[in-house]
Formats: structure tokens, sequence, C-alpha cells
């Protein structure tokens, strides 16, 4: 994680270095990179366009907003709208990749993230 | 490894999971509870000033495990997709006679005969190799009969669940599939297992005759006036009874080849020969069946006719890509069926073969026609069920005993010389022939595989053989040394060895050839690999034929002169023992020589052209491809670089022109065509073994005479007709 965030410093300089000016559009980037890198290994739910909802830890992203979640549980409606079929059975699909032009609405598990998060990384590797 | 641990986790959490939801659904405390924030926004912003290629990721998780991820909404790997899911609301059977889309009761006879063939198209198709669940159990009538009304579904239904049972049982324990060939899942179904084979029988016999009499009822009196709707009747209960006859007589056959110690195959062959008399009818009734409803633009891969639904078990599938099936077609269906029986007529012949080598010819000529799975497996059951024992009654060490004592007919075999009753001797001989066993049976069972697993199990099967051979020939020397005391002007050299020998050539033969059914060879590949053949493996089948025909009539004349000349008239051997194999592997020996100097000659006239490599050249080519020889001892591989040396024409003392090239391949093609015409009663294959001669011969001499010079144009190898040897096409 030091390493990581030692390089993106050191990017961060060289590129404000390059574009004199550009200062405020890398610091605002850092600040964005900090904010998604939080989301790390936290459980996060995206509702996807063909109405099914899945359940996984976000592990990795880049500029076209792809999401690959890890031990990714399917849900054909959204497991909190109480009004549908409570009994529905997420179906296990593991590691799977959600195209960016896919996702309708993400969200993010806000407190249980420390207990949750820790038991999905030490089963996932 | 990092798929399988997911897998496996995912498994764990999925047990977890269904106990959550099985029995403490109401409790909230083991369910997870989430505080969801939604960051859509904030995610899209921050997520869109990463650079192009970029990927934010943790430390522990990279590239290698991006790609195993799966793809959401990418319709061939995500099987939960809205496309592909459920969207007629047929869940279970049940539930779908309760909403009135499916009926258990009052069925049509086009209806009836609609669903069995459709049954049968994912019967085929599962038995192709795609999953039961996407397949057959896409049938809902199939997830519970019992609740069926209708007699003949219901009782159809039920003799299905019992064919794929027992075929499902007879491929496992055959034990010859892939996965590409076969997935042996059953996700759970229930197979009828209550229900006794004999019993199955009756009620589909019980059914058939109401069917029988329905027939009879609507039959067309000569007096009557013609009464179509009486006559078309009288069409579909026939077609019903055949298909209801048919699934019967399968089922039966399969239950009677299983028998044990083949004492099912009389009643199988009955069985066989009545479904391969429905066939006909089978087929003329397809068309009556009810059709499949078309939906506008939906693809046909899938039969949409009531009761059968392609989703049904969707979520049943691993997490894995969804395999992509196609359901066949009802015709293609039958005509599988159709296939299936003569195959299955095919195996009951195989009790026909007494000696081990015809047997094993057998099974080498009968994978030729690239049989089903289940007709390979049954074979394979037939003729070396699981205890090992060929047709489950002989010892596999006394047949090879037997065999050896015909082949060669070594001292060590033969009551009349005196080393057979020597202990040391025989004991010796006995731990050789326990230990062929298992070369042997891996022989015969690698004949089962498919085609083109067949040629890695043949590269295999190099190594065991190789450690054969090396015990053949320490046996040999052992028992010479014993021979020599004995009897002092006989030697004993080389006999397990050549038997051993022979099998190798064959296995290796049927290496280097696999490469052309399989098109792994490029046409520039081709003059070294019969040459291979031509130089190498056929000169040392021949070689090792004859050596054994020798050693034979040997014999014979020792024997004879033990007897004193009593009988030598009556006993001696009127043909040579070999002969029909010798001027076989002559024919195709002379077959290898004419391709190996046609393509030097195409070379030499600029016909074709070696591609220049940018990685790799012919040497590295050659070696890979004959690399298993190397394991052998005998005969030793030959390197590239004796090649290059032995097929180098400048070494002639005088430079053969082009014509001349190619007008000593033609004069081989010449030699291979009076080598199989002179085999008395020919086999299809020879008989195309001789057209392809007498074709490649005319082209040659054509070529010789100088027709189409100029052209660079390259000839067209046409492997119709044969799998191995091509016709030679301008």
């Amino acid at each position: 994680m030091f390493s990581v965030e030692k390089q993106r410093e050191h990017l961060d300089c060289t590129m404000a270095g390059e574009f004199p000016g550009s200062e405020d559009q890398t610091s605002d980037r850092a600040e964005k990179m900090k904010k998604l890198e939080g989301w790390l290994n936290k459980t996060m739910k995206i509702k996807m366009t063909d109405g099914r909802t899945l359940i996984g830890v976000f592990l990795c992203t880049d500029k076209d907003k792809n999401v690959i979640l890890g031990s990714c549980q399917e849900y054909l409606h959204s497991p909190d709208e109480e009004s549908v079929d409570k009994k529905e059975e997420p179906r296990t699909l593991g590691l799977s990749m959600i195209p960016g032009r896919h996702i309708v609405s993400i969200d993010i598990d806000d407190i249980t993230t420390s207990t949750l998060s820790n038991s999905f990384n030490s089963t996932e590797s | 490894m990092f798929k399988i641990s997911t897998l496996y986790t995912c498994h764990i959490f999925k047990m977890e999971d269904d106990e959550h939801f099985s029995r403490q659904n109401t409790s909230p405390v083991t369910m997870p509870t989430y505080n969801w924030k939604d960051i859509t926004n904030e995610f899209l912003e921050a997520s869109s000033s990463l650079n192009l290629g970029e990927l934010l990721h943790d430390n522990s998780f990279g590239l290698f495990e991006a790609m195993s991820a799966i793809e959401m909404m990418d319709p061939k790997m995500d099987a939960g997709m809205v496309c592909n899911q459920n969207k007629c609301k047929l869940h279970t059977l049940e539930q779908g006679v309760e909403n009135g889309s499916v009926k258990i009761d009052n069925f049509t006879m086009e209806e009836q005969i609609g669903i069995i063939d459709t049954t049968f198209a994912c019967l085929v198709t599962w038995l192709e190799g795609h999953s039961l669940a996407q397949t057959v159990f896409t049938n809902v009538f199939l997830h519970n009969p019992y609740i069926v009304e209708d007699r003949c579904i219901k009782v159809f239904s039920i003799c299905m669940l019992k064919l794929v049972d027992i075929i499902k049982d007879r491929i496992n324990r055959a034990g010859v599939f892939e996965e590409e060939d076969f997935q042996p899942m059953t996700y759970g179904f229930k197979m009828a297992a209550d229900i006794t084979d004999m019993r199955m029988c009756g009620m589909v016999k019980e059914v058939e005759e109401e069917y029988l009499k329905l027939i009879k009822t609507t039959r067309s009196k000569a007096s009557d006036e013609k009464d179509t709707s009486r006559e078309n009747d009288h069409r579909l209960a026939q077609g019903v009874h055949a298909r209801l006859k048919f699934c019967r007589l399968l089922f039966s056959s399969l239950v009677a080849f299983s028998k044990e110690k083949c004492q099912g195959l009389p009643e199988a062959q009955k069985c066989l020969q009545q479904m391969g008399e429905l066939m006909s009818c089978m087929k003329d009734t397809i068309q009556l069946g009810e059709k499949s409803s078309q939906v506008e633009g939906k693809d046909e891969d899938y039969p949409t006719l009531m009761g059968f639904d392609p989703l049904i078990n969707q979520r049943l599938l691993p997490p894995t890509f969804p395999r992509y099936t196609k359901i066949k077609t009802r015709n293609e269906a039958v005509e599988y069926l159709g296939e299936l029986t003569e195959m299955l007529k095919l195996v009951c012949t195989v009790t026909n073969y007494k000696s081990l080598h015809e047997s094993m010819e057998f099974l080498a000529e009968t994978s030729k026609l690239s049989p089903c799975v289940l007709s390979r497996s049954i074979l394979q059951l037939t003729y070396v069920p699981q205890n090992r024992r060929l047709f489950g009654t002989q010892g596999m060490v006394d047949v090879i005993r037997e065999q050896i004592r015909a082949f060669i007919n070594p001292p060590i075999l033969n009551p009349k010389c005196a080393i057979y009753n020597h202990p040391q001797a025989k004991d010796c001989m006995d731990a050789f022939l326990r230990d062929a066993v298992r070369p042997i049976v891996e022989i015969i069972q690698s004949c089962g595989h498919n085609r083109a697993r067949q040629r890695d199990r043949w590269a295999h099967l190099m190594e065991e053989l190789a450690r054969l051979q090396d015990e053949a020939e320490k046996v040999d020397a052992f028992l010479h040394s014993i021979m020599t005391k004995q009897e002092p002007n006989r030697q004993h050299l080389l006999c397990i060895g050549t038997w051993v020998l022979f099998h190798t050539l064959q296995v290796m033969i049927r290496f280097a050839q696999s490469g052309f059914e399989l098109e792994l060879y490029a046409v520039h590949e081709y003059h070294y690999v019969f040459w291979y053949l031509f130089e190498c493996l056929y000169n040392w089948l021949l070689s090792t034929l004859t050596r054994a025909e020798n050693n034979l009539l040997e014999m014979d004349t020792i024997i004879d002169q033990q007897k004193g000349g009593k009988k030598r008239s009556k006993k001696k051997r009127k043909t040579r023992p070999y002969q029909r194999e010798v001027l076989t592997n002559q024919g195709h020996q002379s077959m290898c020589g004419g391709y190996y100097k046609a393509l030097v000659g195409l070379k030499l006239d600029d016909k074709y052209k070696k591609p220049e490599f940018e990685f790799g050249d012919e040497e590295i080519r050659y070696n890979h491809r004959f690399a298993p020889f190397g394991n052998l001892a005998t005969p030793p591989a030959i390197q590239y670089s004796q090649f290059k040396d032995m097929t180098d024409i400048t070494h002639c003392q005088v430079k053969p022109t082009i014509s001349d090239v190619y007008s000593s391949a033609s004069k081989c093609f010449q030699q291979a065509k009076t080598c199989y015409e002179s085999l008395t009663n020919p086999n299809k294959e020879i008989q195309n073994l001789v057209k392809i001669a007498k074709n490649n011969f005319v082209v040659l001499k054509l070529l010789a005479g100088g027709h189409k010079k100029d052209s660079k144009e390259p000839p067209d190898f046409d492997f119709s007709l044969h799998k191995t040897f091509p016709l030679i096409k301008l």
C-alpha cells in the first residue's frame, strides 16, 4: 500500500512538473484516487441495467467504470426490496466483471466493512 | 489454481447461505445487514479521472486474477443475464400446471410425438457432450413424471429417466470419455430408481399395447371410403407406438449389455434388430409431431414446445461460463439414434473375433468410424469389463500367452520344447506376461477414446511400451541362456521382443498417421512424415512380421523333424501365415514412398513452398512431431540431421531430374496398387486405397510427362477417401 502511495506521489509530482498550471487538476485527481482506494475491499452493491443486483467485494476498476467484484452473489431483485420474493436465494458467481456501461447504481456498505471485508479477503486469496 | 480456490470458497459460502435461508431465515442476527450508501455519482466521477488503461486495484489483486473474472452481461458468459432468464415464468412442473402453461393430461398424439422427439433431441445433445440440465432436463415432465396423468407421456418420461441413468452409468464405468465428450453431472435430479428394470419394460409395454389397439381400429379397410382423419390417426398411433417401443428396446438392450460375461448379448442383438426395424416408421412420422412455436427474433437453437424451457435449470449451472447449448433438430436426433443402433449392432460382433490381435484390430477399425461416446463405452465394457477379463471370462495373462504363441510360437510356450518345462524359465515368462497386461489393456482402452485424445494416449503409451521392450529383451536373453544349455544349436533371441515390437510399431504408426486425420500437419510437413513412415516405421513393421513368420515356419519344421516326418505333408502350412498383413503393409509403405517422392518433386518443381519461419524452423517442427519416438530404444528415433543426410539428393552420382523424381513416385503408387489388388476379399478401405493409388499413379505420370509444367498452382491433397492417404489433385 505504501509503495503505491509513494509511486502515485511521484507520478503526481512529475505530472505537476510537466504541466505547470494544472495543479488544481492533479490534486483533484489525487483526492479521487484516495476515495477509490478507500473503497477497495469493501462490500459493494451494484445494480445492473437488466435489473439484477450483485453484491461482492470491490477489487478493481478502470477508466471505463468496469468493476470487478470478488465473492459475488447475484440477486434477481434487489435483496432490500422487501416486497418482492423475500426468500430469493442468491446465486454464487465468484469473481465477476461488470462492464461500466451496464452499471445503473453503486452502493457501498458503510458500517460492516471492518468485519465483513476482512473475512472476505481471507477466503478470497 | 486461483479459479479452483475461488470455486471452493464459493461453495463454502453457498453452503453457509443455504443454512441462512433454510433455517434461520427470520433471525436478523445471521442475515448480513448492510448499511448501503449510494456512491454512484461519486464513483463515476472518481473513476473517470483514471488514465486510459490504468487499473485501480489492491496489491494482492493483479491482472492475472482479473483475467479469470466472468464478464457480466455477455450473453455467452453470463448465465443469469436477462436474455438468458426465464421469461415464461415456468419454474417447476407443479407451478406450470397451476398457472396453466403446462398440461398433464389429454395430450393429442401430435403433441406426444412432438414431446418425445424433442426429448430425443435433448438426449442426443446430451450425448454429444452438453450438460443434462441444459438438455434432457429442460423437459419439465422429467422433473416429476409421477404427477403426469397422460399414460404415454408419463411412461415415456419415466423410461427416459431410467435411460439417462443407465447411459450415465455405462459411460462412467467404461471411463473412455473426456470433458468434451460427456458430462456426467446429474444436478441431483431423481432417476426413478424405485422402479425396477423389469417393471419399467412392463409399464411401457402396456401402453404400447393400447396404441397397438388404436392402430388396429384405425386401419382403413379396402372396402371403406377414404377417411383422411382416420388415416391420419392411424399414422399418428403408429408413430407414438414406434417411439415407445424404441425407447423400451433401447433400455432393454442397454440392460442386456450390462449383464456379466456377455450373457446378454443375444438379447441385446434381438432388441437392436427390432430397433432398426422401427427407424423408418419413426423417420416418416417426425413431421407429424407438434411443432415448436417460433418466437420472433429468437434463434432456433432451443426447442420451444410446451413443457420445454431451455432456461429452467439456468440457476443450477455452476458459476463458470455456461456452455452454449444448441439442441439438435428432431431429424438429426432420429438419425443419430439410427446410427447408434447400427453401431451397437456392430459392437455385438466383437465376440466373433477369437484372437487378441483380431479383436484389437476390430477395435481400432471401429474407432475409425468415430462412434459416439455411448457405443464406444459399451464396446469397451463388452470387451474388457471392469474385472479386466476379456468378455468377462478370459484372464488377460492367458490371452496374451496364447497370442504370443500364435504370433511367433517361441520355444518357451511350445510344449514340445524342452525349455517349456523349465521352472525358472516359466517363472520368468509368467512375470513378463503379467507386466504385459497393463500396456495391452491400455492399447485396447485407447481405442475407446475419441480420435483426438487417442493421439495423446499413443504418445504416452510409447513410454510404457519402451519399458516392456526393455523387459522383453531381458527375458529373451535369460531364456536364451537356459536354452543354449539344453539345446546348444537353438536360440531364443528376439522372440518376445519381436512381439512387443509389433505392438510398438503399430502404436507409432497410428500416432504418426493421426496427425493427418486431425489436420495437424501443414502441407510443407507432409514430406518428412511420409518419409518417416516409409523409411522407418513400415520397414520395421515388415521386418518384424517377416521375422515372426520365419520363426513360425522354423518351429513347424523342428516339430516335424521331431515327429520323424510322419505327418509332415499334413502339418505343413500351405501359405505364409502373415501374407495378408505383409502385403497390406507393403502397400502402405509404397504409398508413403510415393507421397514422399511426389512431394520432393513438387518442391523441386516450385509447386509448393516451404514458408519462411519467423520463429523456429523445419528442424524444430520435425523434432516436435516425432518427439514421443525418442522414448523408444527400438526402432531408434531418426534425428533431423540423419533425415537431412539420408534425403539429400545431391549425394546421388547423377542428380535426378524433376521428371525422374515424379516417375519414381508414380512407380511407388503402382507398386502399392499391385499389393492392394493382390489381396483377396478386399474390404472397403482397401478398395478405396486401390482407387487412391490408381489416381495418384496417373497424376504423377502426367507430372513426369511435363503436364502443367508452368503452373505454380499447388496441388490439392484430398483426404475424402482415406484419413491418411490423400488423393493428389492438380
